[in-house]
């Protein structure tokens, strides 16, 4: 039987050869073709997936908001143009809530990352209870934002609230204040609040960074003389660059978004002073029914977070090619 | 391997059908009879061997489930459905603060529930929206229809449709500690604006705390500003001779005079120490008036609950008419429920309503409440309340959204912007028919 075959191979001319590699060939194209479309079919469900949950409901605000929508006004429908983004931009209290937004974002995001470094490299220190505190340390994050935002408002009520309480005790104010009702108050003491439930994430994330810094060589910079500033800035920080990156990047987009927090403790308020563009997107689309200013807004936010974050993504590209 | 692959492109196929059947809506808007959603039926053949149909009941309450007079409702529902076995009624509890925007996306989505809760300011904008079955029809018929209060029917009219039937009635008055009064030497409570100001020190001195208490934020401040105005002859939006609404008080130099007086009030318990916080919700009013923290306030009937609670802290507290200047004015807030026109089931929706107006529900769950006439309480949390009503304004069936925010900002430029009385005024009847405008609402008289 082999040497038939073997007999068969050596005096085979080179158009059977030929003849023989063709089926070859095809069947080859076949699998490929097959399994490129199994692939397709695989990502299918996800393609979906994006088109229906992604794709058209972004698609769908940017469409009305060259639109008029509104939904309690029939006569108040059709083709808009930029009207509605005009509006949006005129509307009184527009600058305000775009700097509350601002501010609400950077110092958000610059407390947490403060507030997760410092405890990230408290918990990093071989102290006695590392592992309990590693662990409570955790409980701010897990707490529903919805019970957190009615437990700090309570906390932060004048009349019967802990924390004036405490203040007042303590010497630190004359009388109980007001911090939700008063307009230079509201938004810093919701930030404070969403610091102190958003830094655990940080300081679990940082936590993990810090343990690949490699303590030799910490050790061998304090031998040569380099001092604690030094060697954190120095050996520490580099290493931790990348998980900081992606962690602050992260965090503007959800703090920027953020509705949940500010709604449950001052809706926006008193007077707007704690007023971020969600919730005038909000107010747009569910207390005056105009969904083509509030989708044009949100058209705004949108463009806006794409343009930052492109050009943040394509001048680390640049760096990383010059380098 | 090619049983594997089989498999594989099933598990694929079962998938992408599951998503789409899950982004898709639900089949029973398309089939009635598969009982899939809102107002859908099933076939009680399936379970009971009737061949009669069994209605499915949508129904949305905002009441605190832990209450007791839920569970009441609970229990004479179910007495409802054994009487009705060809209706059931699937009921969900969502807060008001949740409701009006899960109502908005569901009617939006065409999924709106057969039968719902809501609140007066949402009257104007749901019928805006076209959403609300005109129970016209079905009222007239109806052999208890002379047993609501007439103006109480009236407020839930628009354009002489009924839009809504009356849940219950949330009239408010002035509640005060008897005792409080008492020590500063006051034997009566304040008739007038001038006489709350006046005693705001005396009781400050005398049971060192606040006389009056009102809202700075948040839903009631609307309800609060309304009744102040209409005390001094002013609606936030009239009716015009087109049938649309205007805020008249910058035409009109008199109108808008008056206007200022309302925030000149507002102002004057500030500064000159009648109210402490200019800037409480509705939760620190009522928490505080149950804990004594101030001697009065305009509150509701719900109080009750809270004597209930703290029978000893709430035990002096009283009810009279709100202080007024030109005439006696209260806001009667009339609780609507609403069938909407996405029913399939509106005479089963209108028979499950119906039941819920008629004398022994409303004996059991609105003693107090009622907005029929013939279910009165003697105590003063019903009867007191009651007795108000005659003087009960109304919003009108605008659309209120960017009203009522307009109203709480006016407040917050008068205490917090510290604004003039005179151009917070003019900047909320401005406010007013620009919030007309965007909803179509404004008059071109």
């Amino acid at each position: 039987m082999n040497a038939k075959v073997e007999k068969r191979d050596h005096t085979a001319s080179i158009p059977d050869i030929a003849a023989d590699n063709r089926p070859a060939s095809r069947r080859t194209t076949t699998r490929v073709q097959r399994a490129r479309r199994y692939a397709l079919l695989f990502v299918l469900p996800a393609f979906l997936f994006l088109v229906l949950l992604n794709a058209f409901p972004l698609g769908q605000v940017v469409w009305d908001s060259f639109h008029y929508r509104n939904m309690v006004n029939a006569a108040q429908q059709g083709w808009a143009g930029l009207s509605n983004f005009v509006g949006v931009l005129h509307s009184e209290i527009i600058g305000k809530t775009l700097w509350n937004t601002v501010l609400w974002t950077v110092l958000s995001v610059a407390g947490e990352y403060i507030a997760g470094i410092v405890s990230a490299m408290a918990l990093n220190q071989p102290v006695r209870g590392r592992a309990f505190f590693r662990g409570i340390i955790i409980v701010p994050w897990v707490v529903p934002i919805v019970v957190a935002g009615m437990m700090w408002t309570w906390m932060l009520t004048p009349e019967y609230g802990v924390i004036n309480i405490w203040l007042v005790k303590l010497g630190i104010i004359d009388k109980p204040y007001y911090w939700l009702g008063e307009m230079n108050t509201a938004l810093l003491a919701i930030t404070f609040v969403n610091i102190w439930r958003s830094f655990p994430f940080y300081t679990i994330s940082l936590l993990a960074g810090l343990q690949s810094v490699s303590r030799e060589v910490v050790e061998a910079a304090a031998i040569d003389g380099a001092g604690v500033m030094t060697r954190f800035r120095k050996i520490v920080m580099p290493q931790l660059k990348t998980v900081s990156l992606t962690l602050i990047f992260m965090h503007i987009i959800w703090t920027a978004i953020n509705f949940d927090f500010i709604w449950i403790m001052t809706e926006g308020g008193p007077f707007h002073a704690s007023e971020t563009l969600p919730i005038t997107i909000y107010r747009y689309a569910m207390k005056e029914f105009d969904m083509g200013a509030a989708s044009s807004l949100s058209t705004l936010m949108l463009g806006f977070m794409i343009v930052v974050f492109s050009l943040f993504y394509f001048s680390a590209m640049k760096k990383r090619q010059e380098t | 391997m090619g049983g594997n692959k089989k498999l594989s492109l099933l598990l694929a196929g079962v998938l992408a059908v599951s998503v789409l059947a899950g982004c898709g809506s639900g089949g029973g808007k398309a089939a009635p009879n598969d009982g899939g959603s809102a107002g859908g039926t099933q076939s009680a053949s399936q379970g009971s061997g009737s061949s009669q149909e069994q209605v499915i009941l949508q129904y949305w309450n905002a009441d605190d489930p832990s209450l007791q007079e839920s569970k009441d409702a609970e229990k004479l529902i179910k007495e409802f459905e054994s009487s009705h076995p060809n209706i059931k009624i699937e009921m969900q509890y969502i807060s008001y603060e949740m409701l009006h925007d899960k109502l908005v996306t569901a009617i939006n989505a065409g999924d709106a529930p057969d039968v719902s809760w809501g609140l007066p300011e949402w009257v104007g904008e749901f019928a805006a929206i076209d959403s609300l079955l005109d129970l016209t029809p079905y009222f007239d018929k109806w052999s208890d229809k002379d047993k609501i209060y007439p103006n109480v029917i009236d407020a839930l009219k628009v354009n002489d449709k009924l839009v809504g039937m009356p849940n219950y009635l949330g009239i408010r008055a002035l509640e005060y500690h008897e005792d409080m009064l008492k020590k500063a030497g006051i034997s009566a409570p304040p008739k007038t604006w001038d006489e709350l100001i006046a005693m705001g020190p005396k009781i400050k001195e005398a049971a060192g705390v606040d006389a009056f208490g009102i809202t700075g934020t948040g839903v009631r401040v609307p309800q609060e500003l309304i009744v102040y105005l209409a005390q001094n002859d002013l609606e936030i939006a009239e009716k015009m001779d087109d049938g649309k609404y205007k805020n008249t008080w910058n035409d009109d130099p008199e109108q808008l005079k008056r206007a200022a007086e309302v925030f000149q009030f507002y102002k004057d318990l500030a500064d000159k120490g009648v109210i402490g916080s200019k800037t409480w919700g509705y939760q620190e009013l009522d928490t505080n008036l149950a804990l004594g923290q101030y001697a009065m306030s305009v509150n509701g009937a719900w109080q009750e609950q809270r004597a209930k609670e703290n029978p000893d802290g709430m035990k002096d507290v009283k009810i009279a008419p709100i202080p007024y200047k030109l005439k006696p004015a209260t806001y009667m807030e009339v609780v609507p429920y609403f069938i909407y026109k996405q029913t399939k089931h509106p005479e089963e929706a209108w028979e499950f309503l119906s039941f819920m107006m008629d004398k022994p529900y409303q004996d059991l769950i609105h003693p107090t409440n009622s907005a029929r006439n013939d279910v009165v309480s003697d105590s003063q949390w019903g009867k007191d309340f009651m007795a108000l009503s005659p003087t009960g304004v109304v919003f009108p069936p605008i659309s209120l959204g960017g009203v009522t925010q307009a109203m709480i900002d006016s407040l917050a430029r008068l205490y917090l912007k510290k604004d003039s009385p005179e151009d917070v005024a003019k900047w909320l009847s401005g406010a007013i028919n620009d919030s007309l405008k965007k909803s179509g609402d404004l008059s071109s008289k």
